[in-house]
Parts: structure tokens; sequence; C-alpha cells
């Protein structure tokens, strides 16, 4: 019942113990995952066997990956061992990073008279459609640096026949949004491989040879909230009870002397993903060691690749005002029926999911446990 | 016109710990309602205004949340002292008697009242040595 818990929007419920999932509530945010301690929960990417469905393989590797490297050395025998699992081509993500963080920054330093929210996250973006709607008009109207990558790979190679696009991702939010994105969205990237998931096989490869790469310490610097330029007006946190803190203050609008805020749900930004393993603490130190000497600059992709208006979609309301009180008042009016302990154990997380519940039909009231053994005892007296 | 929901929040004076949280669950209580994000943009920031103002300049106070069924949103903050000594000039932007400990921690800028008078859509304050009473309301019927 941790993982019912855990959930910021409600979207886990128990149904004769087992564990249901609200696909219309979930942001994918994996905290259900990270609490379970019997590992009963798992995101699952695609698999290497995907690669036989196309003529060229590109495998994207995403900076937080790349910095695990402690020398360059490493790092060139990491891209060959990814290479070798059967791409035609492995692309390092950095320069794109680079690129959007320089740009959001820019966007920021312009409309300074309003806080900008840097987009690269998933979960960023779901987590203020679902909770903060008040701000989705602050959030930065930047692609996902793999995304706009993806667009200029398959650009770039249109004559190779039947391209498959992978993206390694650090954590389940990128996973999803890799594999199922926003309707509104159109998906450049075709599958989405968990780092951990493939780790075992990179490992068997390591070791043959080397695959010279120049990473961009921007792009580096971008998914790590310890090495990000800092300036007074940037507020830069990472963990998710301090950046739903930070969104809390947003709303009240009392961080509007800062242009920008660059948030990461997870501890140590995206070096601290749950799908990667090892010390992030360690990767910040590796960004000037993997960068020193030889470097690549920040990518120069059209706008129209990196920019999207879609980063974020407002659902259509299905409800009107007037109907939505009137939902809120039956609610209420089930709520005040049920004990207010928040116990869980009719498997919904709070009293008020059950009095959602028990409006839509779902449920009964006596289906609280609480109220069920008060009745019991009433009738043994 | 009926009310659809009621709520009364307790903030005790010079409450720092705790400031914003009355707010912050009036503000998820109207998100549950369905008020449009314009509207309870204003209310978010009148309601964190005026609670801070009950913690940092009163004796602390009460909060009433009402929801009206037409979608009038009334928020009463009422303290029991010890009132604003000349309530023209807390309405001039810039203008503060917040002590020293408060501006420390960031609070009193002057611009609490002046604000909090801006995002209303009626604003209505009556103060005395025995208290201050500030009545806003907000439409969200039409926004």
């Amino acid at each position: 019942m941790k993982c019912v818990r855990a959930c910021p929007t409600s979207a886990l419920t128990m149904e004769n113990n087992r564990i249901l999932i609200n696909d219309e509530k979930c942001l994918n945010c994996a905290r259900c995952i990270s609490t379970c301690h019997n590992q009963g929960l798992l995101a699952q990417g695609s698999t290497l066997a995907d690669l036989e469905s196309y003529d060229y393989t590109v495998c994207m590797v995403p900076p937080a990956l790349s910095s695990y490297c402690n020398t360059k050395e490493q790092l060139y025998d990491l891209y060959n061992a990814i290479r070798k699992l059967g791409f035609d081509e492995v692309y390092d993500l950095s320069p794109v990073y680079g690129q959007i963080m320089e740009e959001t920054v820019r966007v920021a330093d312009e409309f300074s008279d309003c806080s900008v929210i840097a987009s690269f996250c998933p979960l960023i973006n779901r987590l203020i459609e679902a909770k903060y709607p008040m701000l989705l008009d602050n959030l930065a109207p930047l692609n996902y640096p793999h995304e706009a990558a993806a667009k200029a790979i398959r650009k770039r190679l249109k004559d190779k026949g039947n391209v498959g696009i992978f993206n390694c991702c650090e954590c389940e939010a990128k996973l999803a949004i890799a594999k199922y994105p926003y309707g509104n969205m159109k998906c450049e990237t075709d599958h989405a491989l968990a780092i951990v998931d493939i780790f075992p096989e990179i490992k068997k490869n390591q070791g043959f040879g080397h695959m010279k790469i120049d990473l961009c310490r921007e792009g580096l610097q971008a998914s790590n909230p310890a090495m990000i330029r800092q300036k007074d007006e940037y507020l830069i946190a990472d963990g998710f009870d301090k950046i739903t803190n930070i969104l809390d203050m947003a709303e009240f609008d009392m961080l509007s002397d800062f242009h920008l805020l660059y948030l990461f749900p997870c501890f140590n930004g995206c070096s601290g993903g749950h799908l990667l393993f090892g010390n992030s603490y360690l990767s910040r130190n590796n960004i000037f060691p993997l960068t020193d000497g030889s470097q690549t600059m920040p990518t120069k992709l059209d706008f129209e690749m990196i920019y999207s208006d879609k980063m974020a979609i407002t659902s259509e309301e299905k409800l009107t005002f007037q109907e939505k009180m009137e939902l809120f008042r039956k609610v209420n009016a089930q709520l005040e029926r049920l004990p207010g302990y928040d116990c869980s154990a009719c498997g919904m997380q709070t009293c008020r999911i059950m009095a959602e519940e028990i409006v839509k039909g779902n449920k009964k009231i006596s289906d609280c446990h609480i109220i069920a053994a008060a009745k019991e005892k009433a009738y043994e007296n | 016109m009926a009310s659809i929901l009621h709520e009364r929040y307790v903030v005790e004076r010079d409450d720092y710990a705790n400031a914003g949280k009355v707010s912050s669950s009036i503000k998820e209580k109207l998100k549950l309602a369905g008020i449009p994000s314009a509207v309870l943009r204003r209310i978010a920031v009148a309601a964190y205004e005026s609670e801070i103002n009950m913690i940092i300049h009163a004796w602390g106070g009460t909060v009433d949340l009402d929801l009206m069924d037409d979608g009038t949103v009334r928020l009463v903050f009422k303290d029991p002292g010890p009132g604003i000594p000349d309530l023209e000039k807390a309405l001039t932007p810039g203008w503060s008697t917040a002590s020293e400990e408060a501006r420390n921690l960031g609070f009193g800028a002057g611009m609490g009242l002046p604000n909090i008078k801006r995002v209303s859509d009626t604003f209505d304050i009556i103060s005395s040595p025995e208290g201050t009473t500030l009545t806003l309301s907000f439409s969200a019927a039409n926004a």
C-alpha cells in the first residue's frame, strides 16, 4: 500500500489485492516504483529485439549517461559498446541539450516579467498540467532534447530507408513520453530503452575498441542541477518535494523575481534518474574532465525543431464550471459521512478519493473498513 | 444563493513556520471545486497576502472560506487586534510597519493591502483597535 499512498495524483488504487493505475491521472513519476520494498512495480521499455524491424538504427545517448564515465577512455569504450549492440549510429544528445538549455535561458531573460519554467522534463510538464494549471503559461515553449534530436536525425537520414530511432532513458517519465506521447504530439522517437535493462548487454561489449566522441559541456551541465550556470535571477532546484514546494510558491506569485525556474524532480537531476545506476554525485565531477581539451559546441538546429507549443496539454473540459461545482458538492456530502482518517484500508488513497468513487457509483459507503467495523460492533452489542 | 462549501481556518500569531499553510489549503480546495485558473490565481495571491498580514501584523485570527452556488468565492479574515491605525496609509503601496524580524524573513515590503485590493473583485475592510475584518469576494462564474 506504500505505492497507493506515494502517488501525487491519487492514480493508484488497490482492488482485490491488485494495484490498478489510472492512466488518465498517472504522471509517470515512478514514485510508486521507487517506494515499493517488494519491487512489485516495474516500468517496461522496448528491447534490443526491436532493432531488427529497421533498415538503419540510431541510439541516442543522454548526457546523464555520458557523464557517468570518469575518463574519456571510458567514454569512448562505452559508445563503442553501445554501437556493438547492433546500432548503425550512436548519437550523443549533449549538444542538443546544450542548445535547448541556452535557448531556455534566452527565453527566460527576454520575458523577464514572469518566471519561465524549463520544459525539458516530461514530469514537470505533466505535473503542471495536472496539479498547477495556473502555471501552464509559464512553461517554456521548447521541445524535449531527444525529440528535437530525433527530428534532425530523421531529416538527415531520409534516404536510409526505414530508420529506427532509439532513446536511452534515465527515468520512467522519459521512457513513457517516448512510448506514449501526448495525443496532440507527433513522436519522432520510435523506441525507448531503459538504461538499466540494456546495461548488462553493454557490459559484455566493453573493452573491444573505441568510438571517439566529443561531448558538449553546456549539455552535460544542463542535466545536472549543481552544474548549471547560476545567476541571481535563476532558481534551480532538484528533488520532488522541493520542486512541488516551489511550484506552490509560484502559484502565490512569490517567485516573480526569478526569470527562470529550472526544476528537476529527480534528486541530482537527470544524473539521479531512477533507471541509471551508481553514484549520481560523482557524475558532476566528471563533466570538466570529459570536456577538457576537445569538446563540441551546442547544436544550431532550426527553431521549428527545438520549439514546441505542445509541451503540456490543457485537456478538453468535459464538465462546465456549474457541473464541476455540483460534483464537488456531492463529493463533499459523501466525504462528511466518511471517517476522514485517510487510512487507505479500502484501497483508495484518501477518504476524498473514496467519496469520489461513491459518487461515481463504483463504491458503497459500507466498503469503508472503519464504518463496516463500527457497524459490526454495534450489531454484536 | 447558497453556500456549497464552508471552511474555517485558524491562524496563529507570529507562526512563521506555518505561514502559507492556510492559503495552500484554500487553493487546493478551490482547485478541486473547479474554479478556473485565472480567478484562482488572484484568489491565491490575495489569500496568501492576507494570511501573512494576520501572522506578522495582527494577533492571529480566523479565515472563513465560502463558495456560493453561483460561483462566488468569499474570504473573511478576522483578527482580534491591534487594528490598523491609518487605513489610508496602509493602502498606499510601499508603506509598511512590519517588524525587523518580519522584514528579515522577506515579508513586509508594504505591498500587502494594495496588492490584495488590486486582485480582488470586491474589497471591504473595517479596522479598530478591537480588530480588523477584511472581506474579499471573487466571481468565478464568467471568468
